[in-house]
């Protein structure tokens, strides 16, 4: 009996999803960029395999982005690709839906580094991470090494399981929710913008070990410490400007919540919180900005706070008269309340996925990895960093001309006695 | 191994300069690896730019079928009157407005894109006057001023566009031709109904615009007034 071929299943999108196709534009996307430096030189045709057996494995990551009438929504991509190309100067520009055969991924190799990019609204980065690790295993058994699966490297021979594909925002959405108000306008950080597309890039290597002994010196975690850090760069920066009255400074820290709501999702599940300082009360010390952000985290970074948050956001977008506005009226609405609690009341955004780990087998293999974030919505640096082994990559990313925020923050940690080695794709 | 004599940052082997403070390496025991790879790829590429055929080919389709549709009830409905050249004229207009961008840079076409806008503006504008038998105030009244604000377009895109001014420039300049521009409409007018020039309500535009210009354009000469206001408003 013949059975007719199965119809694309489509799934919507989450709601971190829904807001970064609506504030999509053609010269801004939220894309993000994972890297893997290998210690030997990357055989492009061996990725290009890997990448081909990769992706069955990972529907959530082989879709392309349908605009409907009301909202946006993923089905599976069935053009050929994605394609293994040579990296490029100008990283994680922007994804154009129905261009580069409407993948929402880009895999690119340079030397021996392996990077991948990818458009926010399909995974986190934990979830990206579990790709990545996987290509990489997938890779290196092309090359002929014995990689087995393990945690964090999920079985290409198996099929795609549901729960990668759930969306964790409504399943522990509750019924209590924080009631957000507008937060104050934070110094936004920009200067003079780059002609399109040019993202700068600088990137400072730093041994993991001296950076903990100096975050163990504040009784602060090391992200604590990298926060405090940006923070005070930024406030110096605000300080040089010597504007009469100056404003909050405030991060946004983007926080996996797979340690409080257990789910197995490769999709997003992130929430932000907002360190802040603001600099009317008077001068902090570093030790006093430490110990700001660590009681805030403390505070604020919590199961019940995350799911009121989160619980909100779900609410928002069930909301039965939302529902019904067309996209092209509702995507403007949404990009500019983006604007009011998104981009205004933040300085810029850290992140810090954490510690990348592999089997043993894989460890020879791997030099180093590095994590890039995209263009922000205005000139101004985003921070992102990851580890390694003793080897954690803080990278700089923004298409401002001023490379003061990296400056300062980096001078900090010289200052602190760690050693940095700094690289970048600024030509000027 | 070099390190920047400002920053105490290791530098990688092939850095000419600092990536932090910009200060150039002069390392005699290790000159400037210029040979090795550099840490990220040097060549730029673009994305595939993304097609606005599609778009084009959706909004060209409703103004032809909105216009087809109106031409063809006009035959039946109120034929005493050709009101459908209205509808025919607007879309018409509207498609002039929103196509040809759509399928060209902005910047490429700049000048002949405002030709064809400014046209189209005229064009409907001339539909009206052979509807109401008005060549009259047609060509002595509207086509001046519709050339005119073509004209203030025209300058606007040649000061603001590819130049990057600052926002105090960018202010007096529009604020500065909005007066020019009131001061030709009265002329424009005052020709048409009067036979002469009789400056009037336009000078009290001026006066306005002056008002405002003054402050404006010297805030903009005198650097302790910039920072100042630089420093209030966070610019």
């Amino acid at each position: 009996m013949s059975r007719k071929p199965a119809k694309p299943t489509w799934y919507p999108l989450d709601n971190a999803g829904v807001l970064y196709s609506a504030i999509q534009r053609d010269r801004y996307s939220a894309v993000y960029r994972f890297s893997a430096v290998m210690r030997d030189p990357v055989d492009p045709a061996a990725l290009q395999r890997a990448v081909d057996k990769t992706m069955p494995r990972f529907p959530g990551f082989a879709v392309r982005i349908r605009r409907g009438a009301f909202w946006c929504y993923f089905e599976p991509n069935p053009n050929p690709g994605p394609f293994v190309k040579e990296d490029m100067a100008n990283p994680c520009q922007p994804v154009r839906f129905r261009e580069d055969n409407e993948w929402l991924i880009r895999v690119f190799y340079y030397q021996r580094r392996i990077s991948l990019e990818v458009f926010h609204a399909i995974s986190d980065g934990a979830g990206t991470l579990v790709f990545l690790r996987t290509l990489l295993a997938v890779y290196l058994r092309e090359l002929g090494h014995a990689v087995p699966n393990g945690p964090g490297i999920l079985d290409i021979t198996q099929p795609p399981r549901r729960e990668e594909l759930e969306d964790a925002y409504a399943r522990y959405a509750g019924h209590r929710t924080l009631r957000g108000r507008l937060e104050k306008t934070a110094f936004p950080n920009t200067s003079p913008a780059e002609p399109f597309y040019t993202l700068n890039v600088t990137m400072g290597l730093v041994p993991v070990d001296q950076l903990r002994k100096a975050a163990q010196a504040y009784h602060a975690s090391v992200t604590e410490y990298l926060t405090a850090v940006l923070l005070q760069s930024l406030l110096e920066n605000q300080a040089a400007r010597r504007y009469r009255h100056p404003r909050p400074v405030a991060l946004a820290i983007p926080i996996n919540l797979r340690p409080w709501f257990p789910s197995e999702t490769l999709r997003n599940f992130i929430l932000t919180v907002r360190p802040c300082i603001d600099p009317t009360l008077g001068e902090y010390t570093l030790e006093e900005i430490v110990k700001q952000v660590h009681n805030y985290m403390h505070l604020h970074a919590n199961r019940q706070e995350m799911q009121a948050k989160l619980t909100g956001n779900v609410q928002f977008t069930k909301n039965r008269f939302l529902q019904v506005i067309p996209l092209f009226l509702k995507n403007p609405v949404m990009a500019f309340s983006y604007q009011l609690v998104g981009v205004r009341p933040y300085s810029g955004t850290y992140t810090n996925p954490g510690i990348f780990r592999v089997p043993p087998e894989m460890e020879p293999h791997i030099q180093r990895m590095e994590v890039m974030l995209g263009q922000a919505t205005r000139p101004s640096p985003h921070c992102a960093s990851i580890s390694y082994g003793n080897t954690m990559a803080i990278t700089f990313a923004g298409t401002g001309v001023s490379s003061e925020t990296e400056r300062r923050f980096f001078t900090h940690l010289v200052k602190a006695g760690i050693h940095v080695k700094v690289e970048s794709n600024r030509t000027r | 191994m070099s390190y920047c004599v400002n920053c105490g940052v290791e530098l990688d082997k092939t850095a000419a300069f600092c990536p932090l403070c910009h200060t150039p390496v002069y390392n005699p025991n290790q000159p400037v690896d210029q040979t090795s790879a550099k840490p990220f790829p040097t060549e730029r590429k673009e994305v595939a730019p993304s097609s606005k055929r599609p778009a084009a080919i959706l909004i060209t389709t409703v103004l032809a079928s909105v216009a087809v549709c109106c031409g063809v009830l006009n035959q039946f409905l109120l034929t005493q009157r050709a009101w459908s050249l209205y509808v025919i004229g607007a879309a018409i207009m509207l498609w002039i407005w929103t196509v040809p961008p759509l399928l060209h840079h902005r910047k490429d076409t700049f000048r002949l894109q405002l030709l064809a806008d400014v046209l189209a503006i005229a064009v409907y504008v001339s539909l009206i006057a052979v509807d109401l038998d008005g060549w009259d105030w047609y060509l002595h009244l509207a086509l001046p001023i519709i050339l005119w604000l073509g004209a203030l377009f025209l300058f606007w895109g040649l000061t603001m566009g590819p130049r990057r001014r600052s926002t105090l420039s960018s202010m007096a300049l529009v604020i500065g031709s909005l007066g020019v521009f009131t001061l030709g409409v009265e002329a424009f007018v005052d020709v048409y109904f009067q036979g002469s020039w009789s400056p009037g309500w336009s000078l009290i535009v001026v006066a306005v615009c002056v008002v405002l210009l003054i402050p404006l354009i010297v805030v903009r000469r005198v650097p302790s007034l910039r920072e100042e206001v630089r420093r209030r408003f966070h610019m």
